[in-house]
């Protein structure tokens, strides 16, 4: 099971979490300027990396937040996890875990 | 507001039937008449919460995983999210003060007593048979009195609190897993003998 620490709770049991694909995946911001291919490019197609993969995660059974993890798909081991882009209450730097044992998680953006 | 609901948790059937043990090491009981209010609202605006701590008259835990005790207890969800426990006559008050004085600032105030049920697991085995179907590390060390977290416990989704160090904790779960986890706690403690408790 992988231990997943969410950058509000901390390191959590696989199980309590939801897998959300891959991270920075951005909506067109003119999608009827977009052609079919580059549509279905950004709705179906992803990089299925061998290696370091950005994805999201939420702590469904947790704090119900989204945020990211960097896991390689090889080895499984998760390098960090990361707060999602800034907006939503809690994205501050100062509303992450002041607990010890964080030490692979940073705020991003 | 509208008359308040009826707080019964539905585990009265439960409670009638289970058989306690004489030398129990765990104490499995549901705490009658609870209210409960789910808060959501932007701490990175202080005004906001120096407002909902003047009408609860008591601080809002601002560290994850961690609830004050006062008058309620304010119990940390998320980031921008939290759970009041009340008496069960005063959730629809205490709820409707917070709306009235936060109205405008974007905050979420619901009364949501009528879906929580409370349960009280208590005893010298209560940390080991909790340990059973969690995957928290529930020693005091990482878990002690003020600590919560909303966790899975037994498949069942719920706000675990370690009440004090008797040790006891307090559960908050959603009424329709209410029995099955009583059930299972129940079953779970039988190794080490669990009396029952309604209050």
């Amino acid at each position: 099971m992988l231990l997943i620490t969410c950058p509000w709770c901390g390191p959590r049991a696989e199980t309590e979490f939801s897998y959300g694909g891959e991270a920075d995946i951005a909506r067109p911001l003119d999608p009827d300027a977009l052609s079919d291919a580059e549509w279905a490019d950004y709705l179906f197609y992803r990089g299925n990396p061998r290696g370091p993969h950005r994805e999201k995660w939420n702590h469904v059974h947790g704090c119900r937040r989204w945020f990211g993890v960097e896991r390689d798909t090889v080895s499984y081991r998760i390098a960090r996890s990361f707060m999602l882009s800034a907006g939503g209450p809690g994205a501050d730097a100062d509303a992450g875990p002041e607990s010890g044992g964080d030490a692979n998680t940073e705020q991003e953006d | 507001m509208s008359e308040p609901a009826p707080h019964r948790h539905g585990l009265e059937a439960f409670f009638a039937t289970a058989e306690s043990t004489p030398d129990a090491r765990v104490e499995i009981g549901v705490l009658s008449n609870r209210g409960f209010l789910n808060v959501r609202l932007d701490p990175r605006k202080q005004q906001n919460v120096r407002t909902a701590e003047q009408v609860l008259g008591q601080a809002m835990p601002l560290v994850a995983n961690t609830y004050t005790s006062g008058r309620h207890r304010v119990y940390w969800l998320g980031p921008d999210e939290w759970l009041v426990e009340t008496g069960a006559g005063d959730a629809a008050t205490l709820g409707g003060e917070l709306t009235a004085v936060l109205a405008g600032s974007g905050a979420a105030i619901n009364d949501v007593s009528g879906g929580q049920v409370a349960l009280r697991i208590a005893g010298a085995d209560a940390r080991t048979v909790l340990a059973k179907g969690c995957t928290l590390d529930l020693h005091p060390r990482e878990f002690g009195p003020g600590q919560c977290a909303r966790t899975g416990l037994a498949r069942a989704t719920l706000l675990l609190a370690a009440a004090d160090a008797a040790p006891s904790y307090t559960i908050i779960v959603g009424r329709s897993f209410a029995d099955y986890l009583c059930r299972w706690l129940a079953h779970a403690a039988r190794p080490h003998g669990a009396c029952f408790s309604t209050r």
